[in-house]
Parts: C-alpha cells; sequence; structure tokens
C-alpha cells in the first residue's frame, strides 16, 4: 500500500520540475471575510426589493414555484393549500427552532400529518431508522433556506441538528420557506460568506452537509427528454416571508 | 466496452459506429443540443469569459503547489473525521475500496456518476468480493442494467432509444415498461429508492474538493449525490489528485462556469459539499467518511507533457463540438473517457502506445479548445502525442517511412518540383473525375475513407510565371 509519506513526495517531486508556462493565480479571498459578510449584507439589505425580483426570475426559470406572504403566521394556509391540491397528507418537517417558528399546531389544525424532526440528535439507531422512514414516506418536507441566489435562482441549506438532509430530499414535494436576511445577489458573494462560515464567522448550523439546490431534480438521461422527479423531489416550493421570520 | 471489443482496432470500431443508423441520429441531435444551450448560457453571461481565463489560472496555481494543497486537504479530512487513501494504480485504488467494503460488512454499494471509479473498474472488483455495485445516475443505470460501458462524459446512455430503455428494463427488472421516459424514469426511481435506503455503502466522485475546509463537491441534477452521500452509513468518494481547488473562492469560479459549459445551466440542480462524516445532532450522514486520492498516471503529468489536460472539468465540451465525437460517439474510443480530451486522458492514465490510433482521431480543428472552460490547448498535445507515437516507433513503419520522405521533400524544393512533375504522370492510371479515389499498396490507407485531390497539372508557380508574362 502507498503511505501518505511516498505519494507527497511523488508530486512535490513533479511540482519541484513544474514548467510555469502558463499564468496562475489563486482567486483572492477576502482577508476578513466576516467583516466583508456583514457589508454585503449590510449593502443588500438596502436593496432586497431587487434581489428577491431577480431571485423570483431564475428559480421561476429552473421551474420552482415562487410563493409571498406577509408574516410567517401566513404560511400554513399556504402549504395546506399545496398539500389539498397534490391530495397529501403527511409532513415532516425541520424542527421550529430551526425554522425559526412553529407552524406544526397550525399545519395540523389544516389536517395535515405533521412530523417534526427532533431538535438534537435522536438516541440510537433504531430511532434514527424511524425517523427516516418516516421523511420516506412524507409527501411534503418543509425546510427553512439559509441563502437564496438570485443570480442562479439557487437555495442553499445547512444540515444540522433539527434541520435534516432527508427534509429537502425524499419527499416528492420540497417547500422552503425564506425571508430577506438569506437574499444574495450572485456567486461570488456566496464565496464570501462560505469563506466566512468557515473562518472568523458563524454557520448558520452544525452539520456536515452544505447543499445547494437549483429546482427540482431532473434528469435528459433517455433521449435528451426533460424529466424531473428522477431521484430528488419532483417539485420545489420557495414561500418568501415579506416580515423577517426571526423578527 | 469489454476487452474483447478492444481488441478490435480503432477503425473498425469507428467504422462500426458510422453504419448504426440511430447511433448517428442520436449523436447529432445531442450534440447539437448541447452547442446551442453552452453557447446561450455563455451569451447570457458577460463575465464568463474572465471567469473562464482565471479558473484556468486557479488550476495552474494550484498544481504548482498541489503538494502543499492536498497536504491542507488531507489535514482537513482528518480534522473532520475522515480517513484519507492513497492509491498509486487502479489495482490499488481498488483493493482499498473493497477493504473498506468488507471490513465495514457491506453488502450493497449505490453509487453516483462517477469517471473516477469508472476509470478504476471498481464495479468489477467489488462483484467479484462479493458485493452488489448498483449505479443510480439514471444513465449508468441503464448501461449498468446493459452491461455496457457510458458513451458520454455527461449523457452516459446517449446512445440508446427509449424503446431499447424499455425493453431492457422488462427484460431486467421482470416488469411491464413503456417506452416513454417519464414513465421509465418513474420505474427508476421506485428501483433505486428502495437501493438508496439499503444500502451499506455509497460510493462517489469528486468534481472538486476545497483544501482549507476538507469539502469534498459533488455536482448533479438528479440528487443522487446526495442521496449517497447521505443515506448509506459508510461514504466514499474516489477523487484524481488533480480535483483540489484551495478555497471556498476559487471554488464558486469554477461552479460559474462548469453546469454552463456542460448543459448551459446557470448551477446544475444539486451542489452538495459535504465534509467528513456526520456530525454531533445530524439525523443523516454517514458514520465513516474515506477519501481515496487517485494518482494512476496523473502524477507524472504534473511535470510532463500532458499537464494542461490536468486542467480537465470532464464537462463534456469538447466531446460535443468535436468533428469525430461527432461521427463516432463514445464507444468507439474504446477507453473510460472519449472525446478530444479522451484521448489525452487515455494516453495520461494508460501510457501513449494505447493511443496510437486515437491520437490521429481528431481533424486539430481547434473547435475543443473554444469549447473548453478552462480553454485546454487539446490539438496542441495530440500533436505532440503523434510525434511521441511516431518517435517511439509505435507506428507501422511503412507509415513512419512515407512521412519520412514527405518531410524530406517539403524541405528540398528541388526535389518537390520533381515529385510534383513525377506524381502528375504516375497519378494517371489512378485518377479519374478530378479526383484519386483509390491508391495502390500502403498508399491504400490514405484513400480507404477519403479521395485525394489529383495534382494539378501546372503547378501554382507555373502559373504565376506565365500569368507574369501575359500582364507584363
Amino acid at each position: 500500500m502507498t503511505t501518505r509519506a511516498e505519494f507527497i513526495s511523488r508530486i512535490r517531486e513533479q511540482v519541484q520540475k513544474t514548467p510555469g508556462r502558463f499564468s496562475a493565480a489563486s482567486a483572492r479571498r477576502p482577508q476578513h471575510p466576516a467583516a466583508e459578510a456583514d457589508t454585503i449584507r449590510r449593502e443588500l439589505a438596502e436593496r432586497w426589493p431587487e434581489t428577491l425580483e431577480a431571485f423570483r426570475r431564475e428559480f421561476e426559470g429552473v421551474a420552482g414555484v415562487f410563493h409571498r406572504v406577509a408574516t410567517i403566521d401566513m404560511v400554513p394556509a399556504v402549504v395546506s393549500r399545496i398539500a389539498h391540491e397534490r391530495e397529501a397528507r403527511e409532513l415532516v418537517t425541520w424542527h421550529s427552532a430551526a425554522l425559526g417558528a412553529d407552524l406544526a399546531p397550525a399545519l395540523g389544525a389544516r389536517g395535515l400529518d405533521v412530523h417534526p424532526m427532533p431538535e438534537s440528535e435522536p438516541g440510537g439507531v433504531a430511532e434514527r431508522e424511524r425517523l427516516r422512514a418516516i421523511a420516506a414516506r412524507a409527501d411534503l418536507g418543509l425546510t427553512g433556506v439559509d441563502l437564496a441566489i438570485a443570480e442562479t435562482g439557487t437555495l442553499v441549506l445547512v444540515s444540522g441538528a433539527g434541520r435534516p438532509r432527508s427534509t429537502s430530499l425524499l419527499p416528492p414535494c420540497h417547500i422552503a420557506v425564506f425571508d430577506r436576511t438569506v437574499l444574495v445577489e450572485s456567486l461570488r458573494q456566496v464565496g464570501v460568506l462560505l469563506e466566512a462560515w468557515h473562518g472568523d464567522g458563524r454557520p448558520p448550523a452544525a452539520g456536515a452537509a452544505i447543499n445547494f439546490i437549483t429546482g427540482p431534480s431532473r434528469t435528459a438521461d433517455i433521449e435528451l427528454t426533460l424529466t424531473r422527479g428522477v431521484h430528488g423531489p419532483k417539485e420545489v416550493h420557495a414561500i418568501f416571508v415579506e416580515q423577517p421570520i426571526r423578527g | 466496452m469489454s476487452d474483447a471489443e478492444l481488441a478490435t482496432p480503432f477503425r473498425q470500431r469507428a467504422d462500426g459506429a458510422m453504419k448504426d443508423a440511430f447511433l448517428q441520429e442520436a449523436l447529432t441531435i445531442a450534440t447539437t443540443k448541447f452547442i446551442g444551450l453552452r453557447r446561450d448560457a455563455f451569451a447570457g453571461f458577460p463575465e464568463g469569459e474572465a471567469l473562464r481565463d482565471q479558473a484556468r489560472a486557479i488550476k495552474e496555481a494550484t498544481l504548482q503547489h498541489l503538494d502543499h494543497h492536498l497536504e491542507t486537504l488531507i489535514g482537513n479530512v482528518e480534522r473532520l473525521g475522515g480517513h484519507v487513501h492513497y492509491a498509486a494504480t487502479p489495482a490499488e485504488a481498488r483493493s482499498i475500496i473493497v477493504d473498506i467494503a468488507r471490513r465495514t460488512g457491506a453488502r450493497m454499494a449505490v453509487k453516483s456518476k462517477s469517471m473516477a471509479t469508472e476509470e478504476i473498474h471498481l464495479n468489477e472488483a467489488l462483484e467479484a468480493a462479493g458485493i452488489t455495485p448498483v449505479e443510480t445516475d439514471l444513465g449508468e443505470y441503464i448501461i449498468q442494467l446493459a452491461h455496457e460501458r457510458p458513451s458520454h462524459i455527461i449523457a452516459p446512455a446517449i446512445h440508446k432509444t427509449k424503446g431499447q430503455v424499455a425493453e431492457l428494463f422488462s427484460r431486467e427488472l421482470k416488469r411491464p415498461a413503456e417506452p416513454d421516459p417519464e414513465a421509465l424514469t418513474r420505474i427508476a426511481r421506485g428501483e433505486l429508492r428502495e437501493k438508496f435506503l439499503q444500502a451499506d455503502l455509497g460510493i462517489t466522485g469528486a468534481n472538486f474538493a476545497v483544501a482549507d475546509t476538507g469539502t469534498v463537491v459533488l455536482v448533479t441534477n438528479e440528487g443522487n449525490g446526495r442521496m449517497v452521500t447521505s443515506l448509506p452509513r459508510v461514504h466514499v468518494a474516489v477523487m484524481g489528485v488533480e480535483k483540489v481547488v484551495p478555497s471556498f473562492t476559487d471554488l464558486m469560479v469554477f461552479l460559474a462556469i462548469l453546469a454552463k459549459s456542460a448543459t448551459g445551466q446557470k448551477l446544475s440542480v444539486y451542489t452538495s459539499m459535504v465534509q467528513g462524516p456526520r456530525r454531533a445532532g445530524e439525523l443523516e450522514g454517514p458514520d465513516e467518511f474515506h477519501l481515496v486520492l487517485l494518482d494512476g498516471g496523473r502524477i507524472a503529468q504534473i511535470g510532463g507533457p500532458l499537464r494542461e489536460a490536468l486542467s480537465c472539468l470532464r464537462c463534456g465540451a469538447c466531446l460535443n463540438v468535436c468533428p469525430v465525437y461527432r461521427q463516432i460517439g463514445g464507444h468507439a474510443y474504446g477507453y473510460t473517457y472519449p472525446g478530444p480530451i479522451g484521448i489525452l486522458l487515455t494516453a495520461m492514465l494508460e501510457g501513449a502506445p494505447a493511443v496510437k490510433d486515437l491520437a490521429h482521431a481528431s481533424s486539430l480543428c481547434g473547435a475543443c479548445v473554444e469549447a473548453c472552460p478552462v480553454r485546454i490547448d487539446i490539438p496542441r498535445m495530440l500533436i505532440d502525442l503523434r510525434r511521441e507515437v511516431d518517435d517511439k516507433k509505435i507506428a507501422p513503419w511503412t507509415e513512419r517511412v512515407a512521412f519520412k520522405l514527405l518531410a524530406r521533400l517539403l524541405q528540398h524544393p528541388r526535389l518537390y518540383r520533381f515529385a510534383a512533375k513525377a506524381g502528375r504522370i504516375m497519378q494517371k492510371p489512378f485518377a479519374s473525375d478530378g479526383r484519386i479515389g483509390r491508391l495502390p499498396l500502403f498508399f491504400g490507407e490514405w484513400t480507404r475513407t477519403r479521395d485525394l485531390p489529383p495534382v494539378a497539372s501546372r503547378t501554382f508557380q507555373e502559373r504565376w510565371a506565365s500569368e507574369k508574362d501575359l500582364q507584363a
């Protein structure tokens, strides 16, 4: 078996005879990412309506369904309408602490079977299996959003306690709730925020997965015919809440 | 492609492809569509050109300090609780992965699309060890059921009709299947959903790895990459050493151009970034995370003639625009990586002799350089490979002698003029209707698939001289 030392020394030998025929430069990284991230957020706070409009356009361009409500209290009505139209009942949701609001009672009152995911790590393999089975049979998955990228119509979700990866993946219909505080304009800005999360700033959650979701799951592998919902959700809804969710 | 198929010469494989009417139509439709999608994506993205230059500069800068960036990556993956393995050869990579599967008691492995695992022929090794590998990308799933190999980097089953897929599903899955892409996709979703939930082991490649955070990045449209990295209790990622980028800032530059080059999307549907095993508080994610770093011929090219090819993002854009790929498709190339970049990667991984014919399967038109998101000069390296194949006497002696004679002729004007005159006389028995359709002896190789224009009855110089006289 090749050891790390052997492997790296082979590379080092080669690197030392690098011809350097081409221009070379890594991207210039933010020196103080958290401070730059704050600046970006401050600037964006002033022009969020334009950013939101750009996001809506791109999100709809990738077959996302956009909704807009005034306050978080109005979200359950939108969710239950989506459920009714699909004759769906079972819903898994991120924990209220991760969503920023407890919508379970209102959703339950509207006739949905609501399964909130636990706030902390479930004890034991059996309990984890049980929760996964619920996500696997649910019709709807309700999540928050950590970034909404206008340039590409992308939702960024960070995994962690109370915010399982499967909520946005296993149910055929994913519904994401967001507000102006997560809107960003460009992939470049996302780069700064990611640097901040991993540097001198604070990440939205402590899980091991960051997922960029740009519309519903799709494939064109059979005769290039575009088909949605091959493994992930067939539908992705984004509900924009005008009044910031966490006040 | 099986080894038996590889034993047939490239020319026969290409001939077969060109006589396959469906393949010809499928290739034209698919490649034309991809070209249009890519063009439109960049047309609406003025900063794209500068980002392409920047992406290339980042790849170069990373290669110049690859040892350092890999050490950073390794340190971070281990800090996050992952394990890193070092594979000098495909055989070593296979045995590392089979050992992990055995140790963890895995019986079934779900895989997301990965050219690196195709390259190391992992599925055969898993099967031999009693572990069932299941390809979960729809295209890969289809060709796995059909016991074939991918024919395009991003559209592996480009060569199959929906009718053929329906027949395949009916036969292999023992359930009725209509020749309708939507219905077939639904069947695959159901079949594979079971596997995702059952499998013990998830195997992926890596589109990128971010060194300073220990992040493995997977780009998919179907969501299988997310399934494979979230549901099984062990995740193994196999990655060529050249896939590392220093930071998230660098990564964003690549994400901005990769999907546009491949499918014309602004981003692929899912960009999944995974950082080691499941953390405290998480419901899903693997208990174990393994990263297998693969050499397989790459390291020797850091300072070698194929260095530029180490910048390849595997987007497939050069395949779509290549006049040769558009005619013969991926299988005729005979190795894991088809198309213009595939010839270079094959030379890198298998050695120059493997491409003695393939090095000539290019018109050197340069369309690939234009399409490549990081502007790899593929034709330059193909010419170098042709020279190498020639220098190492891998080409047949007749060909080498013929080209030596031609070189001599072109360097000596007097000899050239004499040869032109001689040619005019000697071509007489072979020229008809203003073309030479067939030459004798080994010269026949040249006219086997194309006509040769006859030597003109008067050379340009002769005409120039006489016209000048007239003017005067």
